[in-house]
């Protein structure tokens, strides 16, 4: 473990590398600030730049982006009552009163806080844990990593907003679009309708800032608010606001191991890990702490998880190349098109560049707090800029750095088709991450499947043959028949609330 | 107001011509389209696109574009403009067995070649602590009598160690299940788990942990070959005939561009290729990786690949045999 760090330093200690951590998670706090963008646009965004760079210091770029961008959110969350990502959505329950109560500088202070010391909690399980798991991965074969796919993929599909049936479609559909391009088993294409644009099938970063820039921008822009400028105090955070958190320091602790175990957790992203991390601390919490009326330790508590969240979603993203969400989705593309593969062989055979990882993240998230205390004033400046102003901005973004990726005019086209679908699949109330985890996972599903049967002298009994394959099989049933059983109660509990009885009905 | 109209027009004009005539390639970004995935033989192009891009003054970053046995990469390379922003990384499996295969439309005479880059030795290994056979022979015998038993992967399908392993197999009238890999350290992965009974090493993945591997079977005549595997049986020591000798086992590579490339572009990408295959660092480096420096410039291009190609067209397709064989066993 310490070997890999100490041999991360000669990466991390270029004047380039620090320099785009520190500039990624300035960039992070802004997009997490501006409601309606987020890390996951943030890293979108960035990513054409990212790639074009040294190995190290575009993913130090990309990371504290995500890290920054997890913390963000809860600037516009306490200071104008709309979280600027899902994830802050649950610290305005206790951030804005306290802004109501004059106290904006301190709940900030507290929220960079307890999101740099929460995600530091992250970090330390990150690289704990991460190089364990590899080591304990370093002898799965095929057929387990088919299984962690599948797995992958219905977790995501099960826990994504909206009905199962919804996220479970978004996925296949993710896994529809994975198929397009060569078939590398059989060396034939598939879809391509004769265009060699499509013998890679469709480029995912395309894919992406379709699917969820050009969506939201449409939605941005279909609201009456364009011009809207609001009421702000400017607020300064200061130093002393680690001292404050700190006093809460059982809740930071507790709730940054909420975050890091909904992080670890395919399809958990920081929203559900914050909330839930919030209401643990609420039942802990003396009735005089007052949660819900601007106490100091709900702010604690969602900030220090959904910071914390973000190391955990590295573990699987980068010791099983299995990613945990979208934004680690986009992570595990920037490290394959750097030419890294994530998982135990990346451990073993290029252990600096891991360090070199670890040490990114340690970094961005101490950088969190001072970048934040600093440029808080800033940021919430930002706030004030109409949407008017942004939202050109941001899709001019989204079509140079599009274009930039391979200088093709048909990636735009495939941006737009993708901005498209991305709209009706909002309308509709389809989840969109599911999409990007099938698109991402589909090949790692298909290719080991293939490979499995391949291998196998027994069809499919091999599955069953690999403990830790068949370990995952009871799994995966566990989940579904578990899920099953709470949407039957679900159900019922619905139909006996309108005066129903469902046995009737049919 | 005309005249002046006029001369501003001219002005303008002149203007844009010089700026256009100072423009000199390459003012940007240089694309090397790599067709195998992450691993050595894109960390060696990774070397060789960094010196040359020092050489010219701009990056040279290495796409990896893995698939069809580097077709899809070649054809996404032959798809870009004409205009030396591009460069494939022309291995022989797109270059020269595919079109053999029926795989590809094109000649390797189509392409304007750089210059050669790096050779590669590869062999047949397996575990060091495998208790059916310890030998080639040894493993050939076990196959014979458990045919389509055994499982082993060339890396991708339709490559060059699988033509070349599959003949060495057909030999022997071994029949055993190829498995395709896009990244070969995941293959390496599997022969060392028990996963895979063999594997195609190349001498990146063997110089990484030797004590890992036992290698039965070079396929390479070159006595340097047999010295990077640590002097392990050759198909020369063996008398394995695969239909290939001198060049012909060694997955070279010749990085070439679009025959539409403007000459003087074309020869501004050679100097350059020429200058950093010339450097003792880059020299120093790919040889640490197992990968074997070229020096054959632009001009015997024709000469080394035209006599690949008519030996592997003399090999048979060895890779039909196999799969008909395992068609039969089904």
């Amino acid at each position: 473990m310490f070997e890999t760090i100490i041999g991360g330093f000669d990466l991390f200690f270029s004047p380039l590398a620090i320099a785009l951590t520190f500039a990624g998670i300035l960039i992070g706090l802004l997009v997490g600030a501006l409601p309606g963008l987020g890390p996951l646009m943030g890293i979108i965004l960035l990513l054409p730049v990212a790639i074009s760079l040294p190995p190290l210091a575009g993913m130090g770029f990309l990371i504290s982006i995500f890290v920054g961008g997890s913390c963000g959110g809860a600037i516009s969350a306490i200071l104008l009552r709309i979280p600027g990502t899902p994830i802050a959505a649950a610290t305005l329950l206790d951030g804005y009163p306290m802004a109501q109560k004059g106290e904006a500088s301190k709940a900030i202070g507290i929220a960079l806080a307890a999101s740099s010391l929460g995600g530091l909690v992250g970090g330390v399980v990150l690289i704990v844990a991460a190089p364990v798991l590899a080591g304990f991965a370093s002898r799965f074969a095929p057929p387990e990593y088919t299984m962690l796919a599948i797995t992958g993929l219905l977790t995501i599909s099960l826990i994504s907003e909206g009905t199962f049936v919804k996220g479970l479609l978004a996925c296949c559909f993710g896994l529809l679009l994975s198929t397009i391009g060569t078939d590398e088993f059989s060396t034939g294409y598939r879809f391509t309708f004769g265009s060699h644009h499509m013998l890679n099938g469709f480029h995912i970063v395309a894919v992406v800032v379709g699917l969820f820039a050009i969506s939201e921008m449409t939605f941005q822009m279909a609201r009456d608010d364009l011009m809207d400028k609001p009421k702000l105090e400017i607020a300064r955070p200061s130093l002393k606001a680690v001292v404050q958190t700190l006093r809460h320091w059982k809740n930071l602790l507790r709730s940054s191991a909420v975050g890091v175990f909904f992080g670890s957790l395919p399809g958990a992203g920081g929203d559900i890990s914050s909330f839930s991390s919030y209401a643990v601390a609420k039942s802990f919490a003396k009735p005089e702490e007052k949660y819900g009326e601007g106490a100091e330790g709900g702010v604690v508590a969602t900030e220090a998880a959904n910071n914390a969240t973000v190391g955990g979603t590295l573990v699987p993203t980068l010791a099983l190349g299995i990613p945990g969400d979208a934004s680690s989705a986009m992570l595990l593309g920037a490290l394959l098109i750097l030419g890294f593969i994530p998982g135990p062989e990346m451990f073993l055979m290029q252990p600096d560049f891991v360090g070199g990882l670890f040490l990114v993240y340690m970094a961005s998230n101490v950088m969190l707090f001072f970048a934040g205390i600093l440029a808080a004033p800033f940021f919430i400046r930002v706030l004030l800029i109409p949407k008017a102003y942004l939202i050109p901005t941001i899709l001019i973004l989204c079509c140079i750095g599009t274009f930039a990726l391979q200088g093709s005019v048909f990636d735009l086209m495939v941006m737009l088709g993708f901005g498209l679908i991305g709209i009706l699949f909002r309308l509709a109330k389809y989840p969109l991450a599911p999409i990007v985890l099938g698109l991402i996972l589909g090949p790692i599903l298909e290719a080991n499947l293939r490979r499995s049967l391949l291998i196998s002298r027994d069809g499919y009994w091999i599955f069953v043959d690999r403990p830790v394959a068949a370990a995952l099989i009871v799994i995966d049933v566990v989940i579904l028949v578990g899920f099953a059983v709470v949407s039957v109660r679900r159900w019922r509990a619905a139909k006996q609330s309108c005066g129903l009885d469902p046995h009737m009905r049919d | 107001m005309k005249p002046t109209l006029k001369m501003l027009t001219s002005a303008v004009f002149a203007g844009f011509t010089a700026t256009a005539a100072m423009a000199e390639f390459p003012d940007r970004t240089i694309e090397l389209i790599h067709p195998w995935g992450p691993g050595n033989a894109m960390a060696v192009s990774q070397i060789i696109a960094k010196a040359m891009g020092e050489e010219l003054g701009v990056d040279m970053p290495v796409l990896s574009v893995p698939g069809a046995a580097g077709t899809k990469a070649q054809t996404t390379a032959m798809g870009k403009p004409a205009d030396g922003y591009t460069v494939f990384d022309g291995y022989v499996a797109p270059l020269v067995l595919q079109p053999i295969l029926g795989n590809a439309d094109w000649d390797f005479s189509e392409f304007a070649p750089l210059h050669s880059a790096v050779s590669n030795a590869f062999a047949i290994g397996g575990r060091t602590d495998e208790t059916r056979w310890s030998t080639f022979e040894e493993m050939m015998a076990y196959c014979q009598e458990n045919r389509g038993a055994l499982r082993y992967s060339s890396g991708s399908r339709n490559n060059l160690p699988h033509m070349v392993i599959a003949k060495a197999l057909q030999s022997y009238d071994c029949v055993a299940q190829n498995v395709p890999y896009t990244q070969d350290g995941n293959a390496v992965k599997d022969l060392k788990s028990g996963v895979l009974d063999f594997s195609f090493i190349n001498v990146g993945n063997y110089k990484s942990d030797p004590s890992a591997f036992n290698i039965m079977l070079v396929l390479s005549e070159l006595p340097g070959s047999k010295a990077s595997f640590d002097g392990a049986p050759t198909i020369a020591d063996l008398q394995v005939d695969v239909g290939l000798s001198k060049l012909g086992p060694m997955g070279w590579t010749w990085w070439i561009v679009n025959p539409d490339t403007p000459d003087d572009v074309t020869d501004a990408l050679r100097t350059a290729m020429g200058a950093a295959m010339a450097r003792e660092d880059v020299k120093d480096a790919i040889a640490k990786i197992g990968f074997v420096p070229l020096e054959w410039d632009h001009t015997q291009y024709e000469e080394v690949v035209g006599s690949v190609q008519d030996q592997l067209s003399a090999m048979g397709n060895a890779l039909t045999w196999e799969e008909d064989e395992l068609k039969k066993l089904q």
